[in-house]
């Protein structure tokens, strides 16, 4: 195709929106309702006890978790391959940047959060010392919400540089307010050789500022907001573990949205089999090193043997959760390795976007298991050491299951919003590599031929 | 800019081959040199097992001293060539080609120096140290202890030794065919031998590439495994102070990607000046590798910082006098500085700039500084942490390594130095094939007045 | 019968591509005929076939091997000597695993080097023809048939452009 037919292609592909589109978004909007009511429950209940009550806000917890893991790790998905210069990852950048759209449902999600989280008067132990440093005694909050606030931002500026040449095409073919709209998101974005320069360097910037956030907000969030909460945890690999999980369920959480936009967007011409095997093998890979991730810092704990780890292990491990650790095995590692290992299932469409469903699962009772198990404990009164009786496993109530499905369902309505008005193939990425990418004959046979620009 | 010279079969032989088919001036003095410095370790091992490990620093409570960190540093290095080879083929980085091999020899040799560091002199007894590793006495019915570090550490570090020579034979084939037509004689029936009748029918090329990506997807989970289950025989243990973290597998395996591309480069510019190969291992290869050095080290000082914080977060005191020790106390925080200055602080900063990336001098520099980092930094976590400096512990102990473990020290170091002189001489050290599909891969697109290059993708 | 080999060497791909066209047409089976490069090009370069192997059996095989040596070592010695160290029960999965893994991946890698030389056709007893310039840049394209055969087959290479014909070793069948 030519940049001129790839240009009409794709705009006329973002005018399309039918009676399911809308249904769907109607559906979501309930949901979403459905989630807001299962919150207010949830405010009645910790206001009623007069106490923030911050075990019953596990669930809340772990939604968050899911959500900055899956969601807010899938924009890495068009930032790593476009360092590495990888010409498979152009018609899947933007269906991965729009993921920071969501950031702004998780921060909201987060707050309430944050303010449940016990001060650190109560003598736990904690990253900012409290006691020999003299830091504010809601310091986790503070600092939290401020990365994770910049990593909304991050997000948002991520997508709003990628997406300021496509919105100077809208803004060229549109009337009316929305091309006042257009205008207004493309800055006067003209397409000069100097714009073109300046558009690949704050690419770069701010993807890899994107990456630096998303691995202070793990390492924030996981922390402060689980691992000081349960008295005697001490991993240090935790932090980067969580971070790890984010890489390999933003890969997860960007094919199904693929499959979804090549299956009902009609998209098939530009997400093609390469880019669910480019994201395949990613898949197969993260999903290796999860297993090490986890394996490394448990032969630690399990060698070591000491009263503390024993006592987390039991918490979190071969417990009340013990459950929920053999499906989070199975999803996150087994079922991918054993499946991803043979080629036919990698180079396919349905073979990695299932593997996917299963990692998002996985993923989803793992934030359950971590965030449920340490809110559950956050209040016990020994803070260095679990001895008490371990509690068992905190099942969800019903504002737990209406808070679920309604965040998970605001998250999926604000992409499916975003997707009418940004388009979710980047369309002057897509012309770019007609450019970069030839296939002309070689003696007897045809090659494919890819530039490698500077 | 990518600089770009395309050159016929027959030059590339000519080029790589000159160190095989003949021998400068300054090879045998630097073998002579090497191996009489390895030799001089030998005779130092040789009094040692005579007169017994007294004769080094090793005292109560340090019992692990320099060869310990030496064993750590080469498995280090060692993780160089499966990164370089292994990622890199895997990923289709045409920059790769002229660097696996040295990088994969340096691997093996690395490797042998480690397991001469470590069950050879580290144990006092080596005659006894295949006994953790194999079964002792059938008629006394005692075996090996599967659950400790120690036999899990041989298990990796022989497949991993074993992977790697395997590696960098199945990649030698075409080129030790190319060595046995334009040799004769004796030599010539050598390689025949080892290149076993290779023809270079499609078929072959085409098992050729299978390999390498198969042989490198299988490499890369053992390399991530070995030098896990080296850190763990430091992390497991609860006895010693500042070893019981979760952290250390992937802090010794980022730190080891750090100190063995680092070493890569050294030898990449070592290759440039003493074999004249720039026509091959040009400022692009560099600013490549000093580009992914920058992310390499940032990674690293991460989880750098990731163990010092958790190792204060824990609030216990005797983690807490070893980092009183490490920082605040001489030596120890001599060490420390010059650790953190020459690991990170001087040559990351220095490669953020293009020129000094495409510097051979400078990156010959940095690199260097980046392993006496590294050697410091495995020095800072082993003896510190065997000090047991604390309050109400009376079992303080210092050391000093004394002038049999230097001299064993720099022996390990002569033996790899020795290997890549020996291997030179017999081998191509830069893939006469690889470079050859490069140029035949190679392509160019023209975009207006531009001319981009570009390769063939299969 | 006796085989017997020849070799023609050209310059250039397009004329060893047409050579094989040539030898194709001549009424030479698809076994008998190859072309030797000193370097990789992409498949069909020359307009042959892409090679088909079964190199992906090995790995799993070896892989199966080795952790099945793996599992029997651990459990038996661990059976075989029955002492608890360091508090940790027999057969404790965590060490046991990670040798395991290690004995599958060395016999996963060992089947594969295995597999690799193996499915190569190495090691060649009889090189058959061959000549030393085809790791300097020229391209052969040998024929080995029977010795009734020879002469077609070296006036087809002649014809096809080739600067030298030359017979090789010969390789009998046994």
């Amino acid at each position: 195709m030519t940049p001129t037919a790839i240009g009409d292609d794709l705009f006329d592909k973002g005018k399309l929106r039918g009676k399911k589109f809308r249904n769907t978004v109607i559906i979501l909007g309930i949901l979403t309702l459905l989630g807001i009511i299962g919150f207010a429950l949830r405010v009645i209940d910790t206001i009623g006890d007069g106490t923030h009550n911050t075990p019953i806000w596990g669930y809340h917890a772990a939604l968050f978790a899911f959500i900055l893991t899956a969601a807010q790790g899938a924009p890495m998905v068009a930032i790593a391959p476009r360092i590495a210069k990888a010409h498979w990852r152009r018609s899947i950048s933007r269906i991965a940047e729009l993921f920071g759209l969501v950031g702004v449902v998780s921060f909201l999600i987060y707050i309430p959060v944050a303010w449940v989280l016990p001060s650190m008067e109560d003598g736990r132990r904690t990253l900012w010392f409290y006691g020999e440093l003299k830091v504010p005694a809601h310091m986790p909050e503070v600092t939290t919400t401020l990365v994770l606030l910049a990593l909304t931002i991050t997000g948002l500026v991520l997508l709003w540089v990628s997406a300021m040449p496509d919105f100077a095409m809208l803004r060229d073919r549109t009337t009316g307010s929305k091309q006042r709209w257009f205008a207004w998101l493309a800055r006067g974005w003209i397409g000069s050789s100097k714009q073109w320069h300046w558009q690949k360097h704050r690419l770069g910037i701010v993807g890899a500022f994107y990456f630096m956030m998303l691995i202070t907000a793990h390492f924030a969030y996981s922390v402060d907001f689980g691992m000081t909460l349960v008295p005697g945890w001490i991993d240090a690999l935790y932090p980067a573990t969580h971070a790890h999980n984010s890489l390999q369920s933003g890969v997860a959480i960007t094919l199904i949205a693929m499959y979804v936009l090549y299956r009902f967007g009609g998209y098939k011409d530009y997400i093609t089999l390469d880019q669910f095997w480019g994201l395949g093998k990613l898949l197969f890979a993260l999903s290796l090193l999860w297993f090490w991730f986890w394996f490394s810092s448990f032969i630690i704990f399990w060698f070591g043997a000491k009263p503390a780890e024993e006592a987390v292990l039991d918490l979190l491990f071969v417990g009340p959760y013990l459950w929920i650790v053999f499906i989070v095995f199975i999803f996150a590692f087994f079922v991918p390795l054993w499946s991803m290992i043979w080629n036919p299932l990698r180079k396919s469409v349905w073979g990695p976007v299932t593997i996917a469903s299963g990692v998002l699962v996985a993923t989803m009772f793992d934030k359950i298991r971590l965030y449920v198990a340490a809110f559950s404990v956050s209040d016990l009164p020994n803070k260095h050491e679990l001895v008490d009786i371990l509690p068992g496993a905190v099942m969800p109530g019903v504002p737990d299951v209406l808070i679920w499905v309604g965040g998970i369902s605001a998250c999926i309505l604000i992409y499916m919003l975003a997707t009418r008005i940004i388009p979710p193939i980047n369309v002057w990425e897509q012309k770019e590599v007609t450019l970069y990418r030839i296939h002309k004959p070689f003696h007897r046979t045809e090659v494919q031929i890819l530039g490698k620009p500077d | 800019m990518q600089e770009h010279v395309q050159l016929t079969q027959r030059q590339i032989n000519e080029d790589l081959l000159s160190s095989v088919l003949k021998t400068p001036r300054w090879w045998w003095p630097a073998v002579i040199v090497s191996a009489a410095i390895f030799l001089t370790g030998i005779g130092a091992f040789g009094y040692m097992l005579n007169q017994g490990v007294g004769v080094t620093g090793l005292n109560r409570p340090v019992f692990w001293g320099v060869y310990m960190v030496n064993f750590v540093f080469f498995i280090g290095i060692s993780h160089a060539g499966i990164m370089i080879s292994a990622i890199l083929r895997l990923t289709q980085a045409e920059w790769r080609r002229p660097v696996t091999r040295a990088a994969e020899v340096l691997t093996v040799f690395s490797l042998m120096s480690a397991l001469m560091a470590a069950p050879l002199v580290h144990v006092g007894r080596p005659w006894r140290a295949d006994l953790w590793v194999f079964p002792y006495d059938f008629a006394r019915g005692v075996w090996i202890n599967i659950r400790s570090p120690f036999v899990w550490d041989p298990s990796a570090v022989m497949t991993y030794l074993t992977a790697s020579t395997l590696f960098v034979f199945v990649a030698l084939i075409p080129d030790l065919a190319i060595v046995r037509d334009r040799t004769d004689g004796l030599t010539r029936k050598f390689y025949a031998m080892m290149a076993m009748g290779w023809r270079g029918t499609p078929r072959q090329w085409k098992l050729q590439a299978v390999a390498g990506i198969l042989l490198s997807a299988l490499v890369l989970p053992v390399f991530v495994s070995v030098h896990s289950i080296v850190s763990w025989d430091f992390a497991v243990q609860i006895a010693p102070e500042a070893w019981h973290s979760t952290i250390f597998a992937p802090y010794f395996i980022i730190g080891a990607i750090h100190s063995g591309v680092s070493a890569v480069a050294t030898l990449m510019v070592i290759m440039v000046w003493v074999w004249g190969w720039g026509k091959y291992l040009k400022p692009d290869h560099l600013d490549a590798i000093g580009r992914l050095l920058i992310v390499v080290a940032t990674t690293w000082f991460f989880f750098f910082f990731l163990e010092w914080v958790f190792a204060l977060y824990t609030l216990e005191d005797p983690e807490l006098a070893v980092r009183e020790l490490q920082v605040f106390q001489w030596p120890w925080s001599g060490l420390f500085v010059v650790f953190l200055f020459t690991a990170y602080l001087i040559p990351v900063p220095m490669w953020m700039f293009r020129s000094v990336r495409r510097s051979y001098f400078w990156m010959f520099v940095t690199t260097i500084l980046v392993n006496i980092g590294m050697w410091l930094e495995r020095f800072l976590i082993i003896v510190p942490g065997t000090m047991r400096r604390g309050d109400f512990i009376f079992d303080w102990g210092s050391y000093h390594p004394s002038i049999i473990e230097i001299l064993m020290v720099i022996m390990t170091f002569a033996w790899v130095a020795l290997g890549m002189l020996v291997f030179t001489k017999l081998f191509p050290l830069i893939p006469l094939f690889d470079v050859k599909e490069g140029m035949v891969f190679r392509d160019e697109i023209r975009i207006g007045r531009r001319v981009v290059p570009a390769s063939i993708r299969e | 019968m006796a085989l017997r080999s020849v070799i023609g060497l050209y310059t250039d791909e397009d004329t060893a591509a047409n050579a094989l066209d040539a030898v194709a047409g001549a009424g030479f089976d698809k076994g008998e005929y190859d072309v030797l490069t000193g370097t990789p090009y992409p498949d069909g370069t020359f307009g042959e076939e892409e090679p088909v192997h079964k190199l992906y059996r090995f790995p799993l095989i070896g892989a199966a091997c080795g952790f099945t040596v793996g599992l029997l070592l651990t459990t038996g010695t661990q059976l075989a000597f029955p002492l608890i160290t360091g508090g940790k029960p027999l057969l404790s999965i965590p060490p046991m695993a990670i040798i395991m893994y290690e004995g599958t991946m060395l016999g996963a890698i060992l089947f594969t080097v295995v597999g690799i030389i193996f499915e190569s056709r190495l090691p060649r007893m009889f090189m058959g023809a061959y000549d030393t310039r085809i790791t300097e840049g020229y391209i052969g394209v040998t024929i080995t048939s029977d010795e009734s055969k020879m002469e077609r087959a070296e006036e087809t290479l002649k014809s096809a452009g080739a600067e030298e014909v030359k017979r090789g070793w010969e390789q009998t069948d046994f």
